[in-house]
C-alpha cells in the first residue's frame, strides 16, 4: 500500500496549499475593497476618539503584512476574529448558522440520491422511449433552471395559489412563541423528534420542504444524467451481455452489477455539489428568509464586515477541500487505477 | 461464483423494508397534516417584523437599531414623551429629579420596588455603576455623558450627578442610545459583559427578558412577572421580533397575518396596503431628515447669493409629492418637524426659479454658466433620485450638476480632505442620539477644528456662541434656550448652508387587531410591547 501512502501525502499538502492560496487572496481582496471597518465598528455617528480607539484596537494603524500575519497567527489558534458589526467572535457565529444550512442541504442531497438514481437507472433502461425522453427533459431542466427562480415560484404556487406549503423561516411563529424547539443538534428536525415535540416537527417538516426541494433539483439533475449515462455505457459492456447469456435475471443484472459501477462517479459529483452547497445555497436560504451560513454571509458582504467575509470564505475552503480529498481517497482507494495516475 | 438466489433475496428483503418505512413514513405525514395541531387561541402574543438585526445588545454600546429590543428590556431615569410637546420628560426609573440654579448639579429621586430581572431591587449604586460602565468604556453613545464629571449615590434612593459644565441632564438620561440601566447581575469586566449581552443574557429592570435569542435573525421575549407596573389588565406575554430585511418578504408576513407589526414598506406597496382591511397604517415623524450640505469654502458656492439661488431651485414639492408620496415634508431649518426646537414659522425656502435667477443676476452670473459638483452615497435610492430631479431644474438656470455615486468612506474622505477641492453640495442624514436641538446644529454647523460632520465648512462665531449658551440654558432656561436656538436656525437658513431638504415620516404597519399602539418618535421604530394588546 506504499503507492496509496504517498499519493495520500501528495493530496493532504496540496489541499494546504490551496487552502494557504485562498486565505491569501481573500486577505488581500477584503482589504484592497474601499470600506471603514474602524467606522462598522464603532457606528456613524463616532467621535474621533472613539475611531482612533477602534483602529488601534482592530490593528488597522499597522502595515498591512504585520495585519496579514497576526490574522495567520490567530487562524492558527482556531480564532477567525470578530464581526466588525456585531462584535462576536466569528467561528462562534458560523457554528450557529452552520445547522440551518447543514439541514436543507443534507436533505436535499438525499432527496437528490434517491430520485437521481431512480430516475438515472431507469432511463437508461428504458433508452430512447417516451419515459427515457421526459426525465431527460426533467433532469436537463434540473441543472439549468435557476434556483432563485425556482424558490419565487415555488413559493407563489405553494403558497400564494395553493396555500399548502409556508412562505418561509424553520418554523410559524407560534410554534416558535408556544411550542419552542429545545435545541440539542441544531437541526430544527432531529431536535423536534428527540424532544418528542410533535407540533414542532411537522412544523418544521412543513417549512422545510419548498426550500429542500428546491435545493435538490440541480443535483437531482445531475445525478440522473450521470447515472443514466454510466449505466447506458455499462450495459454495453462484455461482462453483462456475459451475465445476461448466463441467464442471470434481469433485475440482478441492472441493481446488483450494472448500477454498482454507474454509482460511484455519481456519488463523487453528489459529494461536491453538497461540499458546494454550504455556502453555495444563500439564494435560496435568502428567498426562504432560512437563518442559514448563505445568509450571514450575504449579510456579511452587504456590510462590508471583512472578518465575517474572510471566516466564511476559508470555512468554506476547507470545507470543500477536505469533502474533495475524501472523495478522492476514497476513489482511490475503491479503484486502485487512479493512484497511478 | 455468486448466488443469484441469495441475493434477489437480499435484494427483495430491503426493498420490502424500504417500502414499508415509506408506508409508515407516509401514514404519519398525512395523520399529522390531518389531525391539525391547535395552537392557543388567547392573542398573549405578538410578532413584530423589523428590518434588520441587533448586532449588538450591550445596553451600553448599542447604537444602531438595538433600542427595538432594548427599550422592552431596559428603562431609564426619565422617560421622553415626544406627543406631549410641551412636557416630553416623564418619570421612568426616576420619580422626579432637580438642579441646581447653575445646571451643574443634577439629583435624581428613584422609584421604590423596582426589581431587577434578577431579583435585586434598584438602588443608586447600580445606576452609578450602570452610567459610570458607559462612560468608561466610550463606545456607543457614551459621549453623551460627556459634561459628568461624577456621580454620587447620596443614598439607596438618590442619584446625583456633577458636571464640569452645564448641561440637560434629564434630556440625556431620557436617552435611547446609551442611558439604559442595567443591575448588579451584569459581569463585572467590561468586555465579558459585552459578550455575556451578546449571548442573549440581560441585567434590566424592564417587562420583558430574552427568552430565547437567535444572533441576526430573532429574539423572543417572554414578560417579567415581578415588573414594578404589575401585570393587570391587557398585556402580550411574549413576542417575537424577527428580522425581515426584504420588504416583499414583510409585505407578504403583515397580509398574512403571520406579524403584527411592521416597517418600512415602499410606497408602491403603501398604496396596495390602504385599501386592505386589516392593517393600518401609522406614520410619525421620524426626526431624520435629508440635507444637501452646501460647500462654503468652494468657488461659486463661497457666495452666498449663488446659494441661496440654487436654494431657490430646489423642487421641494415634487420630491415630497413623487418620490416620497407625502410620506415627509419639505423640512424648515435644520431640526426635524415635531422635534424640540422646530418652529412651524421659520423662514423657509420654496421652488422659485425667477427668484433663482435674480439672485444669480446679482451674483454676476445671470445665465449660470458653470459647474457644481453633487455627492451621494451609492445605492441610496432616494439620494439619486433627489440628485436627478435636481440636476433638471439647476439646468434651466444654466448650471451644470456634476452627480457622483460614491461609497460612504469615499464620499467622507472627499469631504474631510480640503474644502476647496471637496464637493459643492453633500446629500446626507442626520438624527439626532438624544432629544436635542444643539445635536443638530452642534453637529452640523459648529466650527470644527478637522471636519466631521460640518460639510458645508460654515464657521461662524455668532452661531457657535448662540448655540454654546442655549445648550448650557438648555436644562435650567428652556424658554430662553429655544429663543437662541431658534436665533442660529434663521442664521444658517439665510446663510444658506445647506439645501434643508425633507424631514422623513416613520410609517409603521399594524394589523388592525393591535390595540393602543402609538409609535413615540423619541424611542426610534420601538414598540412598547407592554402597552399594546392584540385582540384574539
Amino acid at each position: 500500500m506504499a503507492s496509496f501512502k504517498t499519493y495520500l501525502i501528495k493530496r493532504i499538502i496540496l489541499a494546504l496549499v490551496v487552502i494557504y492560496f485562498v486565505i491569501t487572496i481573500t486577505f488581500i481582496l477584503s482589504h484592497v475593497v474601499p470600506s471603514d471597518p474602524a467606522e462598522l465598528y464603532v457606528g456613524p455617528k463616532a467621535t474621533a476618539e472613539q475611531r482612533e480607539k477602534a483602529i488601534k484596537e482592530l490593528g488597522l494603524n499597522q502595515p498591512i503584512y504585520i495585519q496579514y500575519l497576526r490574522y495567520f497567527q490567530n487562524l492558527v489558534n482556531g480564532d477567525l476574529g470578530k464581526s466588525l458589526r456585531a462584535h462576536t467572535p466569528v467561528l462562534h457565529d458560523i457554528l450557529t448558522y452552520l445547522p440551518a444550512t447543514l439541514e436543507i442541504v443534507v436533505l436535499a442531497n438525499i432527496v437528490a440520491l434517491i430520485v437521481g438514481v431512480a430516475f438515472g437507472s431507469y432511463s437508461a433502461l428504458k433508452k430512447d422511449m417516451l419515459a427515457d425522453h421526459l426525465i431527460r427533459i426533467v433532469s436537463v431542466g434540473g441543472v439549468s433552471i435557476p434556483s432563485f427562480w425556482f424558490a419565487l415560484i415555488t413559493q407563489l404556487v405553494f403558497f400564494g395559489i395553493l396555500g399548502i406549503f409556508p412562505l418561509d423561516s424553520r418554523l410559524s411563529s407560534d410554534i416558535q412563541l408556544f411550542n419552542p424547539i429545545h435545541t440539542i443538534t441544531g437541526f430544527y428536525t432531529i431536535d423536534a423528534l428527540i424532544t418528542g415535540n410533535i407540533v414542532a416537527l411537522v412544523d418544521s417538516v412543513r417549512h422545510i420542504i419548498l426550500p429542500a426541494f428546491v435545493l435538490a433539483t440541480y443535483p437531482i439533475g445531475l445525478v440522473t444524467r450521470m447515472v443514466r449515462s454510466m449505466m447506458v455505457e455499462v450495459l454495453n459492456e462484455n461482462y453483462i451481455r456475459f451475465a445476461k447469456a448466463n441467464g442471470f435475471k434481469d433485475n440482478l443484472i441492472y441493481y446488483k452489477y450494472a448500477l454498482k459501477n454507474a454509482l460511484t462517479p455519481a456519488l463523487m459529483a453528489l459529494g461536491l455539489s453538497f461540499a458546494y452547497s454550504i455556502t453555495g445555497a444563500f439564494l435560496v436560504e435568502v428567498i426562504f428568509s432560512w437563518p442559514g451560513l448563505g445568509t450571514y454571509t450575504v449579510n456579511a458582504i452587504l456590510e462590508n464586515d471583512y472578518p465575517a467575509i474572510l471566516g466564511v470564505t476559508i470555512f468554506g475552503t476547507i470545507f470543500y477541500v477536505f469533502i474533495n480529498l475524501f472523495l478522492d481517497i476514497l476513489q482511490a482507494y475503491l479503484d486502485p487505477r487512479v493512484r497511478l495516475q | 461464483m455468486l448466488n443469484s438466489n441469495a441475493f434477489r433475496k437480499a435484494i427483495s428483503k430491503i426493498a420490502i423494508i424500504g417500502i414499508a418505512v415509506i408506508v409508515i413514513i407516509a401514514g404519519l405525514g398525512a395523520y399529522l397534516y390531518y389531525t391539525q395541531y391547535s395552537i392557543p387561541n388567547l392573542k398573549s402574543s405578538l410578532v413584530y417584523a423589523y428590518v434588520s438585526d441587533f448586532p449588538d445588545l450591550d445596553p451600553s454600546i448599542a447604537f444602531e437599531d438595538e433600542q427595538v429590543i432594548l427599550a422592552n428590556m431596559y428603562e431609564a431615569l426619565v422617560f421622553y414623551n415626544a406627543s406631549n410637546t410641551n412636557n416630553p420628560l416623564t418619570p421612568w426609573l426616576a420619580t422626579s429629579w432637580s438642579h441646581s440654579p447653575d445646571g451643574l448639579e443634577w439629583t435624581f429621586n428613584l422609584r421604590k420596588g423596582v426589581l431587577f430581572h434578577d431579583g435585586s431591587e434598584l438602588k443608586a449604586s447600580s445606576v452609578k455603576s450602570a452610567i459610570e460602565r458607559t462612560i468608561r468604556m466610550g463606545l456607543g453613545a457614551a459621549y453623551i455623558w460627556d459634561a459628568v464629571k461624577e456621580i454620587q449615590a447620596v443614598d439607596d434612593y438618590t442619584v446625583k450627578f456633577v458636571l464640569d459644565y452645564p448641561a440637560p441632564l434629564a434630556q440625556i438620561a431620557s436617552s435611547q442610545y446609551g442611558a439604559w440601566i442595567t443591575g448588579p447581575s451584569t459581569p463585572s469586566n467590561d468586555t465579558q459583559a459585552t459578550e455575556w449581552f451578546n449571548q442573549g443574557k440581560d441585567s434590566g429592570t424592564g417587562p420583558y427578558m430574552i427568552e430565547k435569542y437567535e444572533a441576526g435573525f430573532q429574539v423572543v421575549l417572554a414578560k417579567f412577572d415581578k415588573y414594578w407596573k404589575g401585570w393587570s389588565g391587557n398585556h402580550v406575554e411574549k413576542v417575537l421580533v424577527k428580522s425581515v430585511r426584504d420588504p416583499t418578504a414583510r409585505l407578504q408576513a403583515i397580509k398574512a397575518g403571520e406579524a403584527d407589526i411592521t416597517l418600512d414598506l415602499p410606497v408602491d406597496y403603501l398604496e396596495e396596503l390602504k385599501t386592505n382591511e386589516n392593517v393600518r397604517i401609522i406614520s410619525v415623524p421620524s426626526y431624520r431628515n435629508l440635507l444637501g450640505m452646501i460647500n462654503t469654502k468652494q468657488a461659486y458656492t463661497d457666495n452666498v447669493l449663488i446659494r441661496q439661488a440654487i436654494s431657490y431651485a430646489f423642487p421641494y414639492d415634487a420630491v415630497v409629492k413623487n418620490v416620497m408620496q407625502e410620506y415627509a415634508t419639505q423640512s424648515r431649518g435644520p431640526i426635524p418637524v415635531g422635534m424640540l426646537g422646530h418652529f412651524e414659522d421659520l423662514t423657509q425656502y420654496t421652488y422659485n426659479l425667477e427668484k433663482a435667477k435674480q439672485l444669480l443676476s446679482q451674483a454676476g452670473y445671470p445665465n449660470g454658466g458653470f459647474t457644481l459638483t453633487l455627492t451621494y452615497t451609492s445605492g441610496d435610492e432616494l439620494e439619486k433620485q433627489v440628485a436627478e430631479l435636481y440636476k433638471a431644474e439647476l439646468e434651466k438656470l444654466g448650471i451644470t450638476l456634476e452627480i457622483k455615486e460614491m461609497t460612504t468612506k469615499a464620499k467622507y474622505a472627499l469631504a474631510r480632505g480640503d474644502p476647496t477641492q471637496a464637493q459643492h453640495i453633500l446629500l446626507f442624514y442626520w438624527w439626532p442620539t438624544y432629544i436635542t436641538p444643539y445635536d443638530f446644529l452642534y453637529s452640523l454647523f459648529h466650527t470644527e477644528k478637522k471636519v466631521i460632520f460640518n460639510f458645508a465648512y460654515y464657521y461662524n462665531s455668532t452661531y457657535d456662541d448662540l448655540i454654546d449658551t442655549a445648550s448650557q440654558l438648555e436644562g435650567t432656561d428652556l424658554n430662553k434656550a429655544l429663543q437662541l436656538y431658534r436665533q442660529a436656525q434663521e442664521q444658517v437658513v439665510e446663510d444658506a448652508t445647506s439645501l434643508f431638504i425633507l424631514d422623513m415620516d416613520t410609517i409603521m404597519i399594524a394589523n388592525k387587531k393591535v390595540h393602543n399602539f402609538n409609535p413615540n418618535s423619541a424611542y426610534t421604530e420601538v414598540v412598547f410591547f407592554y402597552d399594546v394588546w392584540v385582540e384574539a
